[in-house]
């Protein structure tokens, strides 16, 4: 600002300075804001002494008293309230990485068939898209759960087998577990070291590819790597693993890993209906690439297959990945919907069971929103990772 | 000299036009593809008869009760008796001409929207819109306008899911209008308070708002007042919305060129009269197609009320399925039928939503 200026803005009224506007009407604000909590919390402290309900965390500590239908850690009604949240968490957080793992596949498969050649496969993948967009979710979860996964045998001597090895009955589906008996850890640490040698390999070609052009090709040999390493350690070691079948019992299967019919319905509603977003999201990135760009690469004579992975799918990605991770996030959000069928999610166990016996409302909801809060920072932070490395770099 | 005498015009090469150049561009492009097609073809032909007789050559059709579902297939007799629960609830019998009395208007606001003069549109229209959810309210609750005073626990069905829906669209608007533009806002303090409402209210399952709504609410209430259950979810729906709304207006209000609000402080408008006039206009315009999926969104998620106990279609289709006279398994029927129900207006408004898309796209990509 000038001299003069100056002069001028301190002829108008006090007022009509933005300045000091800005100052009175944020001191309103932080009155008004001020004023609507000390009425909250002088409220729900009044409500709360007149309820008898208890305040802190010290119920975390007290026994549950009550069982959970699957849990991923031991847990029996003699473990902590505190212990219920953990259980919980970890079902939450296994139905969202199942979801999000079946829900890309899904999605990018139908958001790449809209562009098929093959009309049928195209219209199907749109008729895919509209139909599971626009139904609720939980409408779908309930269509899994009480039409489609109840219709299955009952009994389980009927269940619907694979081999005599999967098994699938109203009651869930029974899987053979693999059992890592001695020298396995010799197979896990060449996974790891398998890993990172891949990691190097990548370095190293592109350092190469830089200073010669010459190009390796990493993709082949980095999955011979990851797959052949693991390979030969295991045959080295004697093949140390087992597998332990799912015996028919007399009234269900004992033995291997059993998927309760409330998780499968859960995931299933879940990749299906985000698959359909993701479709959408898939389809919108590739439209966004320009035809130009095809059109050059094809003119510079590359192969089809080297223009998807080279010049359209990279420019894509920089449209999917911001979709991905919203369609990521309500995914996790959309998970509570297990307590509609009672999946012991985080939902379902504390702010369910857990809130109904304790009574401590406040404490439990901002916990759990802010479990919730913490993995969507999570997934934010991971794809944000991601975004920008697939970003335009700005000279 | 010989005349020259012009060739009938052959027909197109059966190989270009027609059905079968059709067919062979289409479905048989190249071996893969009609792989592809006959593998594709072969699945729908095996399922699709089944599907198709199930659905309609032998359902049921007509009866009142279980009994008459005496075919093999569907049974719509089940959807057929609960039809009135499904879209009415429980609103008394002979009330329910209050109801088709605000659905009439509904439509007919719409086809005057269609018929009216783009003129008056706007200016008649629009009120009529913002209008409507609460003279629907007036008329479906009765006390105002001395009609029989019909308690909220009685309201359900479809009608409950679109009145909620509606009413908390209306609020969110202006709500999110403001929250957006306080996160435009130059003042520290309003900037971060909008920022912390929000992220707040997007980030949180809705499930998890709703049981804030109904579990933590009457907390916050000073001791004694009881709040209408309809109206607590009414307000964590409004809250939900507005934070998604905010995003919405604020992608909107990017994409206005900055010359816009150059212009308009240079012809010396004030920061309202520069947003109501200038701004907002045109970010209502470019966030259309946005603000109709949000709607959408809010639409389908009114089905989650279920959870807490409130009768909205899905809720109203659990308990007749659990009804002693029809036991009978009937619940592939109920949510297809619901299913079908919301997917009509769900699809519906996305067609409405990629048409204004395509009429604003006006840039020349390929």
């Amino acid at each position: 600002m000038t001299e003069d200026q100056r002069a001028v803005s301190s002829k108008h009224a006090f007022y009509n300075n933005p300045k000091n506007r800005a100052l009175i009407y944020q001191l309103l604000l932080l009155i008004g804001i001020g004023y609507f909590f000390y009425t909250i919390v002088s409220n729900t402290m009044a409500n709360m002494e007149a309820r008898g309900i208890k305040s802190g965390f010290g119920f975390l500590q007290a026994t549950s008293g009550f069982d959970i239908l699957m849990s991923l850690i031991p847990f029996d009604a003699t473990y902590s309230y505190g212990r219920t949240f953990v259980v919980g968490l970890l079902n939450t957080i296994l139905v969202s990485i199942i979801g999000i793992i079946l829900a890309t596949i899904i999605g990018f498969l139908i958001g790449v068939a809209h562009f098929s050649p093959n009309w049928l496969i195209k219209k199907l993948a749109t008729a895919y898209v509209e139909t599971f967009r626009n139904i609720p979710l939980l409408l779908q979860v309930f269509f899994w759960y009480f039409a489609v996964l109840a219709a299955l045998p009952t009994a389980a001597r009927d269940s619907v087998s694979i081999g005599e090895a999967v098994f699938l009955n109203v009651k869930g589906l029974f899987i053979p577990k693999l059992i890592g008996e001695s020298g396995s850890s010799i197979v896990y640490l060449s996974i790891a070291v398998a890993l990172i040698a891949i990691l190097f390999l990548r370095r190293w070609a592109k350092k190469r590819q830089e200073l010669t052009g010459a190009q390796f090709p990493v993709l082949w040999t980095g999955l011979g790597i990851f797959f052949g390493l693991p390979l030969l350690a295991t045959l080295i070691t004697g093949i140390p693993f087992g597998l332990e079948y799912p015996i028919m019992g007399r009234f269900s299967f004992d033995g291997g890993i059993t998927v309760i019919p409330e998780l499968m319905a859960l995931a299933l509603a879940l990749s299906i209906y985000t698959g359909a977003f993701i479709a959408e999201a898939v389809r919108a990135g590739i439209q966004a690439v320009p035809h130009g760009q095809t059109e050059a690469a094809r003119s510079l004579g590359m192969k089809e297959s080297k223009i998807m992975s080279l010049i359209v799918v990279p420019q894509a990605m920089r449209v999917i990945t911001p979709l991905l991770n919203s369609e990521y996030q309500s995914l996790v959000k959309n998970s509570t919907l297990a307590t509609a069928i009672g999946y012991p999610d985080l939902f379902t166990v504390f702010v369910g069971t857990t809130l109904n016996q304790t009574g401590q409302a406040i404490e439990i909801v901002f916990m759990t929103m802010a479990v919730y809060f913490v993995i969507n920072m999570i997934i934010s932070f991971v794809m944000n990772r991601f975004n920008k490395s697939t970003q335009i770099t700005a000279r | 000299m010989q005349e020259f005498k012009v060739l009938p015009d052959l027909p197109a090469p059966v190989k270009t036009v027609g059905p079968v150049a059709w067919l062979k561009n289409n479905l048989f492009s190249s071996w893969l593809n009609g792989l592809a097609t006959i593998v594709v073809v072969a699945i729908l032909a095996k399922l699709l008869p089944g599907l198709l007789d199930w659905l309609f050559f032998s359902a049921n059709w007509t009866g009142t009760s279980q009994d008459a579902c005496t075919k093999e297939g569907a049974c719509w007799v089940f959807i057929n008796s609960w039809s009135k629960q499904f879209f009415y609830g429980s609103y008394p019998d002979g009330q329910l001409w209050r109801i088709n009395l605000v659905l009439a208007m509904l439509v007919g606001i719409i086809t005057l929207s269609i018929f009216i003069s783009k003129e008056y549109r706007n200016k008649i229209v629009v009120p009529l819109f913002l209008l409507l959810p609460f003279i629907g309210l007036i008329i479906l609750d009765g006390s105002l306008i001395g009609l029989q005073v019909v308690s909220t626990d009685l309201w359900g069905g479809f009608t409950l899911n679109v009145l909620l829906a509606a009413a908390s669209i209306i609020v969110a608007f202006p709500l999110g209008a403001l929250w957006a533009l306080g996160r435009r806002s130059e003042m520290p303090l309003a900037r971060s308070i909008s920022i912390i409402l929000i992220e707040f209210f997007r980030g949180v399952p809705v499930l998890a708002l709703f049981f804030m709504g109904s579990v933590m609410l009457p907390l916050f209430f000073p001791e004694g007042t009881t709040v209408d259950k309809l109206v607590r979810v009414w307000i964590v729906l409004v809250l939900f919305m507005s934070g998604y709304m905010a995003e919405v207006f604020r992608g909107g209000f990017q994409a206005i060129p900055k010359g816009q609000y150059e212009a308009a402080d240079a012809i010396g408008l004030g920061y309202w009269q520069k947003n109501a006039l200038i701004i907002f206009p045109q970010v209502i315009k470019v966030s259309m197609p946005n603000i109709l999926a949000t709607f959408v969104m809010l639409f389908k998620n009114t089905t989650f009320l279920l959870i807490i106990g409130i009768f909205e279609m899905l809720s109203t289709a659990q308990t007749a399925l659990t009804n002693s006279n029809w036991l009978g398994g009937h619940s592939t029927e109920a949510y297809l039928f619901v299913g079908l129900v919301f997917w009509v207006c769900c699809y519906s408004m996305s067609l409405i939503a990629t048409s204004i898309e395509r009429k604003l796209n006006t840039d020349h990509r390929n």
